[in-house]
């Protein structure tokens, strides 16, 4: 405690107040009301409505949803496997070597994602390589956006792991195989699974990458948002905002949970 | 079992340690984005015939877009990343040192913000101070008004302010890790011997806090001008950055080597801030 | 087959043999261990006997830990060879040296139960099922754990944690097994009770051969049969324990084994008569020590314990010391005095006090019995 007086104390916390009003709530606060709204042309909507919602699970809103879903999914999990690879692997290089290479793997998440988009489109336009089109490139740039996130979680959780247990699970006889299957991997997942939400928000997020490379027919919730508020349909964006919220806060918690439980079992 | 002769390792028995693991992932790493990346160079520098050619690259340098875009880019990105800092240092200081009942709870909600889309904010913020906004609309309505009073978002500081909102947690995580670690009993020790609240963030807390915020702050720097999605959602015509002007050039106008000139000056300027995010964050100990 | 303690079907005859007493002996041979330039283990020579505890300790630094890791296979020595009975183990992976280790941190794997921690070796191995729950019965009964094979790690104490460490390592039946620093973590009166009950396991499993690792002196004297002093990677000392402990073979093992007092003397007479006692000269007064060969003229060391000095004289404790008291410190059933011996401080732990003490600064004789003494060269650094 910093400040002891109460007024002191008062001021402060309205100060607070303000600052996380007028930054976080009230964005959140507003798309809700929006994407509830029927008209809003004043201070405040003229009446509120489900209908915007009730859009959302059928026709195009409802297949971004599923897009979303799938990309996220399927990038996710492909992130996950290389990132732990990865992290796993490193361990057993030479230490210049492992930082050389860590440096690498993070390298995806410092470059602008609509460059990693233009690179795809570059690279795999043509035969024997061609991706441009189809949906796996948007799976592509998913997954190289969020694998250096993956990567540094696991790595993270790593570090923290105490050698002891690898090596007295080695001494007591388990070959490299088993400990990675019955110690490593168990005493990593709570890093496992954050490292999958996290990626996992991530790709439902993303916009940048995607917008380069969607092809028709695949298009994710954040650019259905974008095209629906370009063309002025506001309240549809905002309603289909709050679902991608609503999507990414469940898998963000409900992984939380999981990862919780684990360690504390 | 027999102690009398020693057996000798078989060769065999000599592991060669797991090292070639690390091919498969750090070849799809390379295929992936590094083939994309180095491609993107070539593309830069080589003009149809495949000849190098770097007259387009000059040509693009000078032009008034690129600068402008670049302009911009370095504009927003100062400003904003000055605004995270001033917003997660007193957000950090309230919630580590004048914490009050759910303090935690609200800790963890700013957080989760990190995972949310960068545009919820931005068109938040139409709904909010958009021309048609609650802001402007209830200003209107006070002072009958005929035209919208408040008219920021459709300029650089519309999308300085998204930013600030949306990169602010990415000062706050780092910041409330180094609160964490100041010794309590130092500020009671403080607070005992009569120094002001302002002395002891000044002597005791700030030099704790120097290297979360330059991490924070590198790292907000590398976000701002990788920006994408507020840009776009805000949509104002003269507030273009160079994520934008690539997605412009490369989507709209198809001219991609023009797109591939631009994306390397853009990416050289995002590993320069990440070279200096790794730099602050490892002198820090993340 | 080059490790059979560890080969499917005949663990159970090993097992037996353990138990019975025909353990592994441990052979280091000039093994050194270096991280580039830096050499942290300078070529070591050293045996275990089956079924001995070898008690390994030092300053941290000096190498103790770097031996162990050696013989489990974490590190790979730069030269040398390392025997574990009959098998020459240096290029043996950690999985097949048939070892059991414990260390300071238990590392009980916090996912499983306390039962599946224990199974976790044979379980590894692919030993059948009826042997799995067989032996881990068997181990949780030697630490005393039985009722406790449901619980998580995290449910246990400290103290409770390190038996199901020590179990795990037990229930593989290894061939050695290490133990590094796996009492430091534990508070004074539990690490007290722990090393009570590791001596009682070892009586229990005399075939059971031990690498004790601890910095701490008082471990090591209470379970040791053979202790080696590590200094800078190197063997400072090695012998039977009460031997180091009687006659220090240098000033660094008197000091670390035990607290000792070491009075820079110079030898008059060489060793005579039937206990090798030669007399040395400190100031004016001549004492009695036991030698190890020095000549007259030689400048060396007489060291002598604190309970074994004397605050009155009779005819055993004749060698006769007179200092300047300087402290005083009653501590119950113990009073540690402090005296200055011509510019050397000597403690004395005394049981019983004269009726009367003199005053801090006054003059006081001690009194020493040759026999519990000993002559120690001087260390000679470098």
């Amino acid at each position: 405690m910093l400040v002891w007086s109460r007024p002191g104390r008062m001021l402060i916390w309205a100060v607070f107040a303000l600052l996380f009003g007028v930054l976080f709530l009230a964005p959140l606060a507003v798309i809700l009301l929006s994407s509830l709204a029927e008209q809003w042309n004043g201070v405040l909507p003229s009446g509120l409505t489900i209908e915007h919602y009730s859009n959302v699970v059928r026709g195009a809103a409802w297949n971004a949803v599923n897009a979303s879903l799938i990309t996220g999914f399927l990038a996710s999990a492909l992130a996950l496997v290389s990132g732990t690879w990865a992290a796993l692997a490193l361990r057993v290089q030479d230490a210049t070597l492992a930082r050389v290479l860590g440096v690498l793997f993070f390298i995806p998440s410092a470059v602008p994602s609509v460059s990693v988009g233009l690179g795809l489109l570059v690279a795999f336009s043509h035969p024997p390589l061609l991706l441009n089109g189809t949906i796996a490139i948007v799976m592509v740039a998913h997954f190289v956006l969020i694998s250096a996130f993956t990567f540094g979680n696991v790595s993270a959780g790593l570090a923290r792991l105490s050698p002891d247990f690898e090596q007295v699970a080695s001494s007591l006889g388990a070959r490299p195989a088993y400990r990675l299957w019955h110690v490593t991997l168990p005493l990593l997942a709570p890093y496992l699974v954050a490292a999958f939400g996290l990626s996992f928000a991530l790709s439902m997020g993303e916009l940048g990458a995607t917008v380069m490379v969607y092809p028709p027919g695949w298009v994710t919730l954040p650019v259905s948002i974008f095209s629906l508020t370009d063309r002025g349909d506001v309240f549809a964006g905002a309603a289909l905002t709050m679902v991608l919220v609503a999507v990414t806060l469940v898998l963000l918690l409900g992984l939380e949970r999981v990862a919780g439980r684990q360690t504390r079992s | 079992m027999a102690e009398a002769a020693v057996l000798p390792a078989s060769p065999a028995l000599r592991r060669v340690p797991g090292r070639f693991w690390i091919v498969p992932p750090a070849a799809l790493l390379a295929l992936l984005f590094f083939y994309p990346l180095v491609l993107i160079v070539q593309q830069a520098f080589l003009d149809d015939s495949g000849m190098a050619n770097v007259a387009e690259f000059a040509r693009v340098l000078h032009a008034r877009f690129f600068l402008n875009a670049l302009l911009n880019t370095i504009t927003i990105s100062v400003a904003a990343t000055a605004g995270c800092l001033i917003v997660g240092l007193v957000l950090g200081l309230i919630l580590a040192f004048v914490p009050f009942p759910g303090s935690g709870v609200i800790a963890r909600l700013i957080d989760t913000f990190i995972a949310l889309p960068t545009f919820l904010v931005t068109l938040a913020f139409t709904f909010l101070y958009g021309s048609a906004g609650m802001l402007n609309a209830g200003l209107m309505e006070v002072f009958s008004l005929r035209a919208p009073p408040v008219d920021f978002l459709y300029s650089t500081w519309g999308v300085v302010l998204a930013e600030v909102t949306v990169y602010s947690p990415f000062v706050l995580r780092p910041l409330l890790a180094a609160f964490s670690l100041v010794d309590r009993g130092q500020i009671e020790a403080a607070s005992v011997l009569g120094a002001r609240p302002f002395r002891i963030v000044r002597q005791v807390i700030l030099p704790a806090a120097v290297p979360a915020l330059i991490a924070g702050g590198s790292l907000c720097l590398l976000l701002t001008v990788n920006e994408f999605g507020i840009v776009l959602f805000i949509g104002a015509k003269g507030v273009i950055t160079l994520p934008l002007l690539i997605y412009s050039k490369a989507i709209q106008e198809s001219a991609y080597q023009v797109a591939c000139i631009i994306a390397v000056i853009n990416i050289a300027l995002s590993l320069g801030l990440f070279g200096l995010y790794r730099f602050a964050a490892g002198r820090m100990g993340m | 087959m080059s490790v059979p303690a560890f080969t499917g079907s005949n663990v159970m005859d090993v097992d037996a043999a353990k138990i019975r007493g025909a353990g592994s002996n441990v052979h280091f041979d000039k093994v050194s261990v270096a991280y580039g330039a830096h050499v942290v283990l300078h070529p070591l020579t050293l045996d275990i006997a089956p079924g001995e505890i070898l008690a390994m300790i030092g300053p941290s630094g000096s190498g103790k830990t770097t031996a162990l890791r050696a013989v489990a296979g974490f590190v790979r020595p730069a030269s040398g060879r390392i025997r574990i009975g009959a098998t020459d183990v240096t290029d043996l992976p950690p999985y097949e040296r048939g070892l059991g280790m414990v260390v300071q941190n238990y590392a009980l794997f916090p996912h499983m139960r306390v039962e599946d921690n224990v199974a976790f070796g044979l379980r590894a191995q692919g030993a059948d099922k009826a042997l799995i729950g067989e032996r881990v019965k068997d181990s949780l009964a030697t630490v005393g754990m039985s009722g406790f094979s449901k619980r998580y790690p995290r449910e246990l104490s400290g103290g409770q944690q390190q038996r199901v460490a020590i179990a795990r390592a037990l229930a593989v039946r290894p061939r050695v097994l290490l133990l590094d620093e796996p009492l430091s973590a534990l508070d004074a009166q539990i690490r007290r009770n722990m090393v009570e009950e590791i001596a009682k396991l070892h009586r229990d499993l005399p075939g059971l051969t031990i690498l004790y690792v601890t910095h701490d002196q008082t471990e090591a004297l209470t379970l040791a049969d053979k202790i080696a002093i590590m200094r800078d990677g190197r063997v400072s000392s090695h012998g039977p324990t009460a031997e180091l402990y009687r006659r220090p073979p240098n000033r660094f093992t008197a000091e670390f084994l035990g607290r000792a007092n070491l009075l820079p003397v110079t030898v008059a007479e060489g060793a005579a008569g039937p206990k090798g006692l030669a007399t040395a000269k400190l100031g004016d007064a001549v004492l009695a020590g036991v030698a190890r060969g020095e000549k007259p003229g030689d400048k060396t060391l007489l060291c002598i314990r604190p309970q074994h000095l004397s605050l009155t004289g009779d005819e055993e404790h004749t060698n006769r010391i007179v200092g300047t008291l300087r402290e005083v410190h009653w501590q119950g059933e113990l009073t540690h005095l402090v005296l200055d011996v011509d510019g050397t401080p000597v403690r004395v732990s005394a049981t019983r006090l004269p009726v009367s003490l003199p005053e801090r600064g006054s003059a006081m004789p001690l009194f020493f019995t040759p026999g519990d003494t000993s002559l120690v060269p001087e260390d000679v650094r470098g």
